[in-house]
């Protein structure tokens, strides 16, 4: 008898797909991105922009391979095309793309059917991970702890404004609602595009195995 | 001829991982010049960051940093530490980010797709390492389909209405990805592919550990353990 939650080779065909896809989103906009918003500049559209299609594409390839884990497998194959790809392996980048896959995966092994709202939270918690990632690559690359780091971050950039610290906070806290927000719409857009797409196909979506 | 397996070269990176991480101070510095060195001898190809801004801008960001989380240490001038605390804070960052992120591409880019994949087989994810190479072997043509997509809707007058266009080139987008996932699970189930099964002798033998990996195994531990001891 065949077991469901086993991966077939309709399964690895199109973790690769998704996965693939999701990197081809991570070269050619990236690039593209790289000229409009420099390095040195905010990253905060760079990343919102990059991490919202990446989860879009990702969660999409989700609608087609209902299998548990297969969204950080996704994950998986585009953070290994990045590490191969002639750019170069950047760690940043590659550390956020798998966890934002463990984090979409949460999400949806949290739940107990699939469902836009779902996809919609698990899309969030993904964007919404660009902001912790950067305290987490400035403790693992240059050795300093988050809360070092954070009140670095917020001292400096109160007095460079001459705002009060609990204002940059409320900066943050910003920043944080509209990346859950950015996040949430691409996870609900990926539910919907499946959808549309499996209609289209006239395709039967597997059942449900979480 | 590679000197070293893939898990050679996966093993060095760990360990450049693992030293950048636990160790600190002018240490650092001994792992780097290590790394550097390992590069020099067999993985050229991963030297290649150094010849890049990018990647000094990088290490300098690191640098940069010190004076700001060394102040109240020395003279200051502003926010800033216009000491050696301060600089040798940033020089310590700089070091780790440097260390980490070479350990990372001296390993991985001595690696071809076909090693990764031996490595996945050998370790029983035969699947895994199957959807490498397909989305490998199809980052061009999905690259390209994606162009095209566009471009057929944008001379169209597609986006005229952005949203509409917009729905009508990701639909298309994933329909074409799935018809290709369709031909290529055909292709590979006429060849009787199954990627739950064990994999070939021959990809086998291109993830065979070398006595060259047992040599550089023992090199990194007695490193690994002067440095711990020593420091």
């Amino acid at each position: 008898m065949r077991d469901d939650r086993r991966y077939q080779l309709r399964d690895w065909v199109m973790i690769g797909l998704f996965g693939a896809l999701w990197g081809v989103v991570e070269t050619t906009l990236g690039s593209y991105l790289n000229v409009v918003f420099p390095a040195f500049t905010n990253t905060f559209f760079k990343g919102l922009i990059l991490g919202s299609i990446g989860v879009g594409v990702a969660l999409t390839g989700r609608y087609f391979v209902r299998k548990r884990g297969s969204l950080v497998l996704i994950a998986v194959i585009t953070a290994l095309l990045k590490l191969l790809s002639p750019a170069g392996a950047r760690i940043g980048p590659v550390v956020a793309i798998l966890l934002q896959g463990a984090l979409m995966e949460v999400a949806l092994l949290l739940s107990r059917e699939p469902g836009a709202w779902v996809y919609a939270l698990g899309g969030a918690l993904a964007v919404a991970w660009n902001l912790p990632h950067r305290f987490l690559m400035m403790a693992v690359l240059y050795g300093r702890s988050v809360p070092e780091v954070y009140q670095m971050m917020v001292r400096d950039g109160s007095e460079m404004l001459g705002f009060d610290p609990s204002f940059a906070l409320g900066i943050i806290a910003v920043l944080l609602v509209v990346r859950l927000i950015a996040g949430g719409l691409a996870g609900w857009s990926a539910w919907r595009l499946g959808a549309a797409v499996a209609r289209r196909l006239g395709r039967r979506t597997p059942v449900a195995a979480r | 001829m590679k000197p070293f397996s893939a898990w050679g070269y996966l093993l060095f990176t760990l360990w450049g991982v693992l030293l950048g991480l636990i160790t600190g101070g002018w240490w650092l510095a001994v792992v780097a010049i290590c790394e550097v060195g390992f590069g020099v001898l067999y993985s050229r190809e991963g030297l290649r960051p150094l010849r890049r801004f990018h990647f000094w801008l990088f290490i300098g960001t690191g640098l940069a940093l010190g004076p700001f989380l060394a102040r109240g240490t020395g003279e200051t001038l502003g926010p800033l530490s216009l000491g050696w605390t301060g600089f040798l804070t940033g020089l310590e960052m700089a070091g780790r980010a440097f260390t980490l992120t070479l350990a990372f591409t001296l390993g991985l880019s001595a690696l071809s797709l076909s090693d990764l994949m031996a490595v996945f087989d050998r370790a029983g994810m035969r699947g895994l390492g199957f959807s490498l190479g397909v989305a490998m072997n199809l980052l061009s043509t999905l690259q390209e389909m994606v162009t095209l997509t566009f471009d057929t809707i944008r001379l169209r007058g597609g986006f005229r209405r952005p949203l509409v266009g917009l729905r009508l080139f990701l639909v298309t987008l994933v329909s074409n990805t799935l018809r290709y996932g369709d031909q290529i699970v055909d292709a590979a189930t006429v060849r009787a592919f199954d990627p739950n099964a064990g994999g070939s002798v021959g990809i086998y033998a291109a993830s065979r550990w070398r006595r060259a990996d047992t040599e550089l195994s023992a090199v990194l531990l007695v490193v690994s353990l002067a440095i711990l001891f020593v420091r």
